[in-house]
């Protein structure tokens, strides 16, 4: 690991070093196409897991393939110009009114997720959707997981040497406990996502780390304690996870492990499974990944994880050599949240952990979720961007 | 301005390596889902996305001994719709109304119910059915299977049984041989969606049925419908409740016919016959009734009851006695029309008795003191151990469900009176079949047959895959006595109380028997005779069986003509030369 490391960065020092030459700089393309080959593949799987339901119930196979694509090309896009821009101004107070656009953003965030718990749409028993009348439904915590991303790793990056001691962790953990808060009461799995954001960025920045393990033990402590005492449906979770085969709630996780279990080794070919004809309900969301399985089988799903974990190393590399604290931490952020949904959703298809709602980045059906990520990959490249060798 | 420091850099590859390290770790449980541990679930799966349709198997045949089709098949068709593939919904109906003759109500609530599969008629002919597929409407299935047919209608009906809705026997030898004659019922398995459509193209898997096994039997159609007819005349010449008629090989057991009228239509067994509706009107009819009456009708009385066998029991008597030597043919005996048995007077049928006479005439008289006498000196150790080696006490093991036990006299229980009473065949109950088959050992030269009707088991490819013979243990009664029994047993026939079976040009033995039903002096009888031929090397042994005839009940009068008329046709049919005078 080590060895690796070093050799990463002496890679980009080396460049620096062969002076004299024009400044280049190290715009991650990896990344770029990587995501770009991620948000591709997801297309085709939203297609072949949508076209049954889509033609049954809209008479159009390409219904929920279309809506998606739209918001793939509006997310790249957004992607590259976001990428094009210097994530410095986030933090740089703005002009005339002299405030920081991540204060703006923070603001923004709390309005609407205000916003969404009074007007929001009520889908399945939560309020999570505010409806935009000619686009779509809107899922505010998209939002604040930019926000979430951007504002903690400001506040880490604005003085790392506080995070050595609790109170500072705690500082950090004040400012944006408002957002968590405001998404847990609707939606438990996303402020879980955001808080893992949280303590990994916090995690990184501080020199002393034993005051973490205790955050680990009393995170995991909390989770416990909410599932066990928690809401009625949260234990029947539990019962669930433990009996899937019996269990009411299991029925949808079960039918992910009946495609999961039936694709094989080499998987039954693009567009041949069966579990997606209604067996799996809305098998283009959330449990997508089960359908990958049983149309790739276990090459597919293993390419498809290294796909991710490349990902991830592209976003350590830039976190490694970006020109600032600052855009180190964002990287490590949007490091932090793709890994976190990645892992959680992959655990709850495979009935690993009790199920929970984590859509799979890039792949799972959802334009909001789609674009906030996007954009977010547009900041991480943005901070690649402004990394600098000469030639 | 803070620039990362190296210990941020190991922190964070720190938890690149958790990321990495939980990203194994998931990725070992999906291997351990799709690889070691999916066989459970990817059946589950299996289960749940097959749509089984059952190809019913095709039932053995069942044969006469010489090829001609007793029991055969019809393909018939089953048409069902399925309602989320119908395109043409009125056409349908239309169509459906028209060629099955159904009313438009029944049918469009059919056609209109949202239901998985819904079924329209069965037993469709199939020029119908391939009528209707000929249309090609969408959603409209034809499925191929066969109902069981009989050509012979009401022939053997008490041997043959008939089959039930699924093909399975229910009763005599279909139920019977069920296991050789069912076959294995074939499956398509088509691949459904959750909402029940079939998914076109995918991989069907088609498991082909077997045609069952079919059977040959000894039964004769020619000697199985003559024996009907004389025993239909004999019903009604007599007006009698029951008559049965047994023909068989008494070498091997081969049954060549069993009838057992009034027999019932093997197509339609569950309607009754007139003669069991008789008197009775529709509203009286009440379905337990009417499963009572059924029960009647199917009930083959020949193996199912057991009567006194009266009279024609003298045949074991007689044999035990020579058997242990208690009697010899010289032996004279004394009627005087009655026997004093401890402090009974049995009296003899001929109350003035028959006076002195010898063996051969107490038989040809069928005097009943004569084999009072004859079983008082064999004594009833003796008498039983040849009825156990005769097979009385256990069933004759004939190819047929239903089989009744005999009703014997313990031992230890049986004294002079009982004794007395058996040895002239009173007191205890045998199948006609058991007498029979006894008779044969008796006959044949001592050797054990198994009444039987099937011969032969053939698979669907021609193939004999077992056969049945029903020959036993040779000597259990000696040559001396066979000889003997089928000496005095012809002239029982040829100038005693068996005269009217007397067919000329034919050596014949046999004996008749009158039993009394029980209760006793409620004037109900069993007239029957047991006859064979040729008395020498007998071929073919027969009973017939009168049960409650009216007016004369005399086994020699009303029996005795039947088995006569019989014989006179079927001696000839088996080939069974006429002999030159023999007397």
């Amino acid at each position: 690991m080590n060895q690796r490391r070093r050799e990463t960065i002496t890679e980009i020092e080396q460049n620096v070093r062969r002076v004299p030459g024009k400044v280049h700089r190290a715009y991650d393309f990896s990344l770029l196409f990587l995501t770009a080959f991620l948000v591709g593949l997801g297309l085709v799987m939203i297609y072949s897991t949508s076209s049954y339901n889509a033609t049954k119930y809209y008479g159009d196979a390409t219904f929920f393939l279309k809506k998606q694509a739209i918001f793939a090309v509006f997310g790249l896009v957004v992607m590259i110009l976001v990428s094009l821009i210097d994530y410095r101004y986030i933090i740089h107070p703005l002009p005339v009114i002299k405030i920081r656009p991540v204060s703006v953003l923070y603001v923004l965030c709390f309005a609407l997720q205000i916003l969404v718990l009074v007007v929001g749409e009520d889908i399945k028993g939560a309020k999570r959707w505010i409806e935009i009348p000619g686009i779509g439904s809107f899922q505010p915590s998209e939002l604040t997981k930019i926000c979430v991303v951007l504002l903690t790793a400001y506040l880490a990056s604005r003085a790392p040497k506080m995070l050595n001691k609790i109170r500072g962790f705690v500082g950090v953990l004040i400012r944006v406990a408002p957002l968590i808060f405001l998404v847990v009461i609707e939606n438990l799995s996303t402020a879980l996502v955001l808080s893992v954001i949280v303590f990994v960025i916090c995690f990184v920045t501080s020199k002393k780390k034993a005051y973490y393990w205790g955050v680990v033990a009393l995170g995991i402590a909390a989770v416990v304690v909410v599932f066990v005492f928690g809401e009625g449906f949260r234990i029947s979770r539990i019962d669930a996870w433990l009996n899937v085969e019996t269990h009411p709630l299991g029925y949808q996780t079960l039918q992910g492990l009946y495609a999961i279990s039936s694709g094989g080794f080499l998987g039954k070919g693009l567009g041949n499974s069966v579990q997606k004809l209604g067996f799996i309900p809305e098998s283009h969301n959330d449990m997508i990944f089960s359908v990958i399985c049983e149309e790739m089988g276990l090459i597919g799903a293993v390419a498809i994880l290294l796909l991710f974990l490349f990902l991830l190393w592209r976003l350590f590399v830039i976190a490694v050599n970006a020109p600032d604290l600052y855009g180190s931490l964002i990287a490590v952020g949007v490091m932090a949240h793709i890994a976190a949904q990645v892992v959680i959703n992959v655990a709850v298809v495979t009935n690993t952990i009790p199920s929970t709602g984590i859509p799979l980045p890039f792949i799972s059906y959802g334009g909001s979720s789609l674009v906030a990520l996007l954009f977010e990959m547009g900041i991480a490249l943005g901070v690649s961007n402004q990394i600098e060798y000469r030639e | 301005m803070h620039f990362i420091r190296t210990f941020q850099k190991r922190n964070l590859l720190l938890v690149l390596f958790v990321v990495i390290l939980a990203a194994i770790v998931l990725m070992g449980r999906v291997y351990y889902l799709m690889v070691p541990g999916s066989e459970h679930l990817a059946k589950a799966a299996k289960n749940l996305h097959e749509r089984e349709r059952v190809i019913k198997a095709e039932r053995g045949r069942i044969y006469d001994r010489n090829g001609e089709v007793l029991a055969d098949n019809m393909p018939v068709c089953t048409i069902s719709v399925i309602h989320n593939q119908i395109t043409e919904a009125e056409k349908v109906i239309q169509v459906l109304c028209e060629k099955l003759e159904l009313n438009e109500d029944y049918v469009r609530k059919r056609v209109e119910k949202k239901s998985s599969i819904e079924t329209i008629k069965t037993n469709v002919d199939k020029e119908v059915a391939d009528a209707i597929r000929a249309y090609e409407l969408d959603g409209v299935m034809v499925d191929e299977d066969y109902r069981r047919f009989y050509p012979y209608g009401s022939l053997a009906s008490k041997v043959l049984g008939f089959t039930g809705s699924d093909n399975q026997g229910i009763l005599g030898l279909e139920v019977k041989y069920d296991f050789w004659l069912k076959g294995e019922n074939g499956k398509i398995l088509t691949m459904a969606t959750a909402h029940g459509m079939e998914i076109p193209d995918m991989a069907e898997s088609m498991v082909t049925p077997v045609t069952g096994n079919s059977i040959k039997t000894s039964l004769d159609v020619a000697i199985q419908s003559y024996a009907e007819q004389i025993s239909m005349k004999a019903l009604e010449a007599k007006s009698a409740k029951n008559v049965s008629i047994i023909v068989m090989n008494p070498q091997n057991g081969e049954i060549y016919a069993l009838v057992n009228v009034p027999e019932y239509d093997l197509n339609e067994p569950y309607e009754l016959t007139e003669i069991y509706k008789a008197g009775l009107k529709d509203e009286e009819l009440t379905p337990e009734k009417k499963t009572e009456l059924l029960n009647q009708m199917w009930r083959n009385s020949c193996i199912s009851d057991t009567y006194e066998p009266g009279s024609a029991f003298k045949i074991i008597t007689a044999t035990a006695a020579f058997e242990h030597d208690s009697l010899e043919l010289g032996h004279n005996f004394y009627c005087p029309g009655y026997k004093l048995v401890a402090d009974r007077r049995i009296r003899c049928h001929k109350t003035q008795g028959h006076g002195s006479q010898t063996f051969t005439e107490a038989i040809m008289n069928s005097c009943n003191p004569a084999f009072m006498e004859i079983g008082g000196r064999t004594g009833i150790e003796n008498m039983y151990e040849t009825f156990r080696a005769l097979g009385l006490f256990e069933k004759t093991g004939i190819d047929l469900p239903g089989e009744a036990s005999s009703i014997m006299h313990k031992a230890e229980n049986v004294k002079e009176v009982e004794l007395a009473t058996i040895s002239f065949g009173q007191s205890f109950q045998i199948t006609p079949l058991q007498l029979m088959s006894a008779t044969s050992t008796v006959i044949n030269g001592g050797t054990k047959i198994t009444p039987h009707f099937v011969t032969e088991i053939v698979n669907n490819a021609g193939v004999t895959i077992k056969t049945v013979d029903g020959i036993g243990e040779t000597g259990i009664v000696s040559a001396e006595t066979s000889e003997i029994m089928r000496t005095v047993l012809e002239q029982v026939v040829s100038e005693g109380t068996g005269h009217n079976a007397y067919v000329e040009g034919f050596s014949i033995g046999g004996k008749t028997a009158t039993s009394e039903k029980l209760p006793r002096r409620s004037g109900k009888y069993i007239a029957s005779f047991l006859g064979f031929a040729p008395a020498k090397n007998p071929q073919v042994i027969a009973m017939v069986i009168i049960d409650e005839p009216q007016g004369q009940y005399y086994g020699g009068t009303i029996a005795a003509p039947v088995m006569a008329e019989l014989f006179e046709v079927v001696l000839p049919y088996l080939g069974i030369e006429e002999e030159s005078e023999i007397k």
